[in-house]
């Protein structure tokens, strides 16, 4: 049997960037082994969410809770939160020149893995099997990270961080926006790779094309900084056919008004 | 520190003492040969001429000459050839390898190679007594700008090391020379002279390593010549590691005829106060300058850098890239010039120089520039200055590196498109220490 206690959760998130309020009153929680979608309209907050998931310090957090496995999530580092198995796929991975990627994955599943670290040579054994999985070019581990990658190669280098470092809580950030369809499968088999029943996934997408690769449990739309509706799979569907408009009115004029 | 001795403005006719009349009569007695005590003598008459150089001097308006104690300094006699040898981890990296002292210098062959292929290293006043008709174009050459500078002529004039290493036509040398300096004396003068001839379509390097100890006062005033021929390529590295409480004033000069190749990586980070200059001149039609630096300033160290990329010919090229990094108050100065000579058309010619500023209280100033008497070339130039970028920083964190590891990642990440143009893997990564080193003190 799985375990029904939450094992992420978000209580009444407020967050702000540049005085700005963004997310004003988040909920949100999920039960480990479930993969959640969160969807809504540019500028609902999304990245925002992500972003402060990871303890981004250009957001900050005026109210509310994330508790993860029991932690309280916003008074750790962001180092701290990978350390505890806490992943975001960026939606905008930054280039790093002069860091190669094997360098880099290499301290990052040192930084991540405590005591259960491997020796370089079974870390490269176990790094060449994901890339090969990814069908990611060899050389690829050589080269600075996302240094000149296109957009494609940026979010296959995202999954691969992922695969490497094995968290139990990965958020993904728009991470299917901008892929074709190969690359969208190729991404969606990575991901598919670590769900499971120690695995919990919140997939932030714009568009619903990602959610028939990657299934949820669970559709939450966020609209104007809050979550206006929650729901199962069947909620895909009705977004598809409808659009965001039926959850603004269900919602609420109030919230509209803002 | 002392020093405030050289260059006052008023009496710019100042005569070091050593470095005067009595000091060159003195040296011309150590030197054997006609044609350097030709040579000397010619320095000597412009040393004189020329003032000391002042603040005002464009050129030194950020590094003040009297930071520099050149005048506490006592040069040494010349050096002679000497059982002075102790062995060094990189030897084996090279197939010959000269190692400097105060007390004299040592030249090693590590195997047969270089006397295979017919390539001298010799000691520059050997090479001028036994072959002066090979040493006499390259010694004050065209290499040289002229009217010289204050501190070239006073290289010419009182060097006291000199090193002749010679390539003949077609060589591919590939493991080359290491020329490592140790220089351990108080108050001691080091004044190296350095000449390369690499003969046509042949291909070479060489190393040079810069150390003293930290407790201890000493100068170095060098000066090298390059002669890079036609179709030859030749690359030299140079790691400046002098102690904390050492100075340098360096001028370098290179010259690329048609079709060759310069290559010229300098590595700074020792030294109180250090002031370089590098001029690579690429001559010939079709030929090429990469010069890449990288330069590091903590606690209190200055450092300044001057590249001048000179196209004295048409269809050329050149590239420079020089990264620094100041931290703790530690200040650099970089100055870049790209010249181009009047009729030097179709050159490329591309300038770029990145500080990272560290934390406040350091400082970097960049001053790039174009002085152009041709048209139709390609020239860009560049600078950038700041801290690590915060973006790049939480993408690191988010994937478990602690900000410190962070930080050093993201600061090696930056000097590597350097560090990857060294050939050496013990280079690199003593290059790599150093910039550890410099961030944990």
């Amino acid at each position: 049997m799985t375990d029904k206690t939450p094992y992420f959760e978000i209580k009444d998130l407020h967050a702000a960037t540049e005085g700005k309020p963004i997310l004003k009153g988040v909920n949100l929680s999920m039960v480990k082994g479930e993969t959640h979608a969160l969807m809504g309209p540019n500028g609902s907050g999304k990245s925002t969410l992500a972003n402060v998931i990871m303890g981004h310090p250009a957001y900050e957090v005026t109210a509310g809770k994330i508790i993860f496995e029991g932690q309280n999530v916003l008074e750790m580092e962001p180092e701290e939160r990978a350390q505890a198995g806490i992943f975001l796929a960026f939606q905008y991975p930054v280039a790093i020149p002069g860091v190669s990627v094997a360098k880099f994955l290499k301290s990052a599943h040192d930084a991540t893995h405590g005591k259960k670290k491997l020796n370089p040579a079974a870390f490269l054994k176990q790094l060449r099997e994901h890339i090969k999985y990814l069908e990611v070019d060899d050389a690829f581990i050589n080269r600075y990270l996302n240094d000149g990658f296109s957009g494609g190669e940026k979010k296959r280098m995202e999954i691969l961080q992922m695969l490497t470092l094995q968290p139990r809580f990965a958020v993904m950030d728009e991470t299917d926006s901008g892929l074709d369809i190969d690359a969208l499968k190729v991404v969606s088999k990575g991901v598919n790779k670590l769900t499971g029943p120690d695995f919990g996934l919140l997939v932030i997408t714009h568009y619903e094309r990602i959610l028939r690769y990657i299934h949820p449990d669970h559709l939450h739309i966020l609209i104007d900084g809050q979550v206006a509706q929650s729901g199962g799979p069947e909620l895909v569907k009705k977004l598809e056919e409808e659009g965001y408009d039926w959850v603004r009115e269900e919602f609420g004029q109030e919230v509209l008004a803002h | 520190m002392t020093g405030m001795t050289i260059a006052q403005p008023e009496k710019i006719d100042t005569l070091l003492p050593g470095l005067d009349n009595e000091g060159l009569a003195r040296v011309q007695a150590e030197t054997p040969s006609k044609l350097l005590q030709e040579k000397r003598a010619a320095a000597y008459a412009d040393y004189r001429q020329l003032a000391w150089p002042t603040v005002r001097d464009e050129e030194w308006r950020r590094t003040d000459p009297s930071l520099f104690p050149l005048a506490e300094m006592q040069r040494l006699p010349d050096l002679a050839a000497q059982d002075v040898w102790t062995a060094h981890p990189w030897d084996a990296e090279f197939d010959v390898v000269v190692a400097v002292r105060p007390d004299g210098f040592a030249i090693r062959h590590q195997n047969h190679t270089a006397r295979e292929l017919g390539i001298t290293v010799l000691p520059l006043a050997e090479a001028a007594a036994t072959r002066p008709d090979g040493v006499e174009p390259y010694l004050r050459g065209k290499a040289l700008p002229t009217p010289s500078g204050k501190f070239e002529a006073l290289n010419d004039a009182f060097w006291n090391f000199g090193l002749f290493l010679h390539l003949p036509a077609g060589v591919q040398w590939e493991r080359g020379l290491l020329v490592r300096y140790e220089m351990d004396q108080p108050d001691s003068l080091l004044i190296p002279r350095l000449v390369v001839v690499a003969e046509p379509q042949s291909r070479g390097m060489m190393v040079e390593r810069l150390q003293s100890p930290d407790d201890i006062r000493f100068m170095a005033v060098p000066q090298r010549e390059l002669y890079v021929q036609e179709g030859a390529d030749f690359k030299l590295v140079s790691l400046q590691e002098w102690g904390l409480n050492s100075y340098q004033v360096s001028n370098d000069w290179g010259l690329a005829e048609r079709d060759a190749n310069l290559n010229w990586i300098t590595l700074n980070f020792g030294s109180a106060r250090s002031k370089m200059k590098f001029g690579g001149d690429v001559a010939g039609p079709n030929s090429a300058a990469d010069m890449d630096g990288i330069f590091f300033a903590s606690g209190e160290q200055h450092m300044d850098q001057r590249t001048l990329q000179i196209h004295s010919s048409p269809d050329t090229y050149s590239r420079l890239l020089y990264k620094g990094a100041v931290k703790d108050v530690g200040r650099s100065v970089y100055q870049g010039l790209i010249i181009a000579r009047p009729g030097a058309i179709r050159v490329d010619a591309y300038q770029t120089n990145n500080n990272l500023v560290l934390n406040e209280g350091a400082r970097a100033d960049s001053i790039p520039g174009l002085l152009i008497d041709a048209d139709d070339l390609k020239c860009s130039h560049g600078s950038t200055t700041g801290n690590l970028d915060p973006e790049q920083l939480f993408y690191l964190r988010s994937r478990g590196l602690s900000e410190a590891a962070a930080r050093r990642a993201l600061i090696q990440g930056f000097f590597e498109e350097v560090i990857d143009r060294i050939p050496q893997a013990v280079i690199r990564e003593q290059v790599h220490q150093h910039i550890e080193q410099k961030m944990e003190s």
